[in-house]
């Protein structure tokens, strides 16, 4: 019973630990690729606190933008460095309007983000092209909603900087799907010249840096900012992770379910393998009776116990990764999908095996086994020698 | 040449708030080579002295000498280390580790004195020769019979060359025939190899055996502890 429940607890914990890696990577990708956030924004010092009020006053000139991009770009870690406008406004097909968010994107550099995200959640029609300045990628429920399909044609609106109308012909490239249904009925990607003839402007709010691995992000924005400061460009550079709020409030949750369960199977490891331990101490008394007459110290006695508890740790623990392997094939093969909270469509059910976290969970099983089996070891080697050899 | 010294030995236990007196003041010398047998009535205190003698159970009061070393004065490595290396045990109830074979419970008190395997391994194997059991060495305990579980307990107590054997009842589990092939075997080794033999028992044919017989009475020593 006690290496079923170190099998159960340890193959409970490492598949939800598979299904948050996969996950986590999968939210990584999704801000970094699908957003198109990067792993690095930089904005003018002030933009984030001030930038809706006076954008005009925070974006980076053409000329900032330039000595930027080729600071930033001359990192060995920085594959590439692009400016990115957001613009709001309304768009229309001539019968009925709405408001739209447009992110104003440099075409080749957007697919250099895309990567292979791009065949995750594929545009329908065309995409984005230098060719085509007014053509746009419209989210699927805003055109369903306008009823635009691609090819088809519509005006969007907008406030220049200088807060006059303006008003722009668009025509649908293509429809994709965010993701999300709260912005799907909203979103638009727009060509970067394009979103700043709306805002009749040359200038934009951000640089986005694409680096070539994630892991480096920290240490590449603490390079860059050194870098841009030394060279007397007050900015602020802001991580994948930290603008991507999504990212941080569900794993703030899996966090948290993830304590949840691990500490409930802490609490059935230590309990099992100390109720195994104590009846254990208690059937062989006479032979730790028999062990200390012949010989065997006290803290032989007590490693003998504490070893027996490592043990079935390791055991069950082994058993437990068989389990996982079956469950993890299981998954595979049925595939199955859900949809999530706010998602757009299904997503995949996917749990990695993750063996660095597997090899941690195990070691901490048999140490918590070990230390579990602590205390009725002691209590084996303190009994008095004669009252032992005399248990029935 | 004294192998054990006894002074003024007492040992009382506590049953709520009646007090047992087991041992009431036993003096008593045993010498190396000596096959001494303890005998007396149920109650006598005759477990309770040789529990004392083989340094398992602490006396209340008074002086206890093995090897000359004063057991009180040891702590307690100290006497689990004395009783591995100078004392055999040999249980009533055998008291083999189920799990484990004849071999390897012969191969035990040598393993925690921390012998090699290869030397412990051997000296079980000669000792497991001698109690004629050469062929039963992979048999667990319950595949053997009582008189071949008594002889692997002998087997075991032999291993580490004690210089004292103690046996509490050591026939008293088994057969006439058996009992009486147990005690030329226990007497045989005294005689061969000199090993000092202390025991309790009620059985006449391992009293008929004995070069001395200390009488135990109400956890004393009658007739100086020589009848013979």
């Amino acid at each position: 019973m006690t290496l079923i429940a170190i099998a159960m607890g340890f193959a409970a914990v490492s598949i939800f630990q598979g299904y948050i890696h996969n996950t986590y990577k999968g939210l990584r990708n999704s801000a970094v690729r699908g957003e198109g956030l990067g792993h690095l924004t930089i904005y003018k010092q002030g933009w984030l606190e001030k930038g809706k009020i006076d954008p005009d006053k925070y974006m980076f000139s053409q000329e900032e933008l330039k000595r930027i991009s080729n600071l930033v770009e001359e990192d060995e870690d920085v594959i590439l460095a692009t400016p990115q406008i957001n613009i709001s406004g309304l768009v229309s097909n001539g019968r009925t309007s709405t408001i739209f968010l447009a992110n104003g994107v440099i075409p080749r550099d957007d697919k250099t983000i895309k990567g292979t995200w791009a065949a995750f959640r594929p545009v329908k029609g065309e995409g984005l092209s230098e060719k085509k300045p007014y053509g746009v990628e419209m989210g699927e429920d805003l055109a369903s909603h306008l009823d635009l399909k691609p090819g088809g044609y519509g005006v969007v609106m907008a406030t220049t900087l200088d807060g006059q109308m303006n008003a722009l012909d668009i025509e649908v490239a293509g429809t994709y799907d965010t993701g999300s249904s709260a912005t799907n009925d909203k979103y638009i990607r727009v060509p970067f010249t394009f979103a700043q003839s709306l805002y009749d402007t040359e200038k934009a709010d951000r640089v986005v840096v694409l680096l070539n691995d994630w892991k480096k992000t920290e240490a590449t924005r603490e390079r860059l900012e050194n870098t841009l400061s030394g060279a007397g460009i007050a900015c602020e550079i802001k991580t994948w992770n930290e603008l991507s709020l999504f990212y941080l409030k569900v794993r703030g949750m899996f966090d948290m379910i993830f304590m949840f369960i691990f500490s409930i199977v802490f609490i059935i490891v230590i309990m099992s393998v100390v109720n195994t331990m104590g009846m254990a101490v208690l059937e062989r008394t006479k032979e730790i009776g028999t062990l200390r007459a012949l010989g065997l110290k006290r803290r032989g006695v007590s490693l003998l116990f504490a070893v027996e508890g490592a043990m079935l740790g390791f055991l069950g623990t082994v058993f437990g990764i068989v389990l996982n392997v079956v469950v993890w094939a299981v998954i595979r093969s049925v595939e199955p999908s859900y949809i999530p909270p706010g998602s757009s469509s299904p997503v995949p059910l996917i749990v990695n095996l993750v063996p660095q976290s597997m090899l941690f969970l195990m070691l901490f099983l048999i140490l918590l086994s070990l230390m579990a089996a602590i205390l009725p070891a002691r209590r084996a080697a303190r009994q008095n020698v004669v009252d032992a050899l005399g248990h029935v | 040449m004294k192998l054990i010294e006894m002074e003024e030995i007492k040992k009382d236990y506590f049953l709520g708030e009646t007090v047992v007196h087991a041992l009431r003041g036993v003096d008593l010398t045993i010498d190396r080579r000596e096959f001494v047998a303890i005998w007396g009535p149920s109650g006598s205190g005759k477990t309770t002295l040789l529990n004392i003698v083989g340094a398992i159970d602490e006396a209340s009061s008074g002086q206890l000498f093995i090897e000359g070393q004063e057991i009180k004065k040891l702590s307690d490595d100290r006497r689990t280390e004395l009783r591995n290396r100078a004392i055999g045990f040999i249980f009533q109830g055998f008291n083999l580790i189920p799990v484990l074979s004849a071999l390897e419970n012969v191969m035990l008190p040598l393993e925690i004195m921390g012998t090699s395997f290869s030397d412990a391994r051997e000296a079980a194997l000669r000792r497991l020769d001698e109690v004629e059991l050469s062929d039963f060495v992979r048999h667990q305990p319950d595949k053997l019979s009582g008189g071949q579980r008594q002889r692997v307990a002998i087997a075991r107590a032999l291993v580490t060359n004690p210089s004292l054997i103690i046996a509490d009842e050591p026939t008293a589990n088994l057969d006439s025939d058996t009992s009486r092939k147990i005690i030329g075997l226990m007497r045989d080794l005294n005689e061969k190899e000199g090993t000092t033999f202390i025991f309790s028992t009620h059985d006449q044919r391992l009293l008929d055996k004995v070069n001395r017989l200390v009488r135990l009475e109400d956890g004393r020593i009658l007739n100086g502890g020589n009848e013979r």
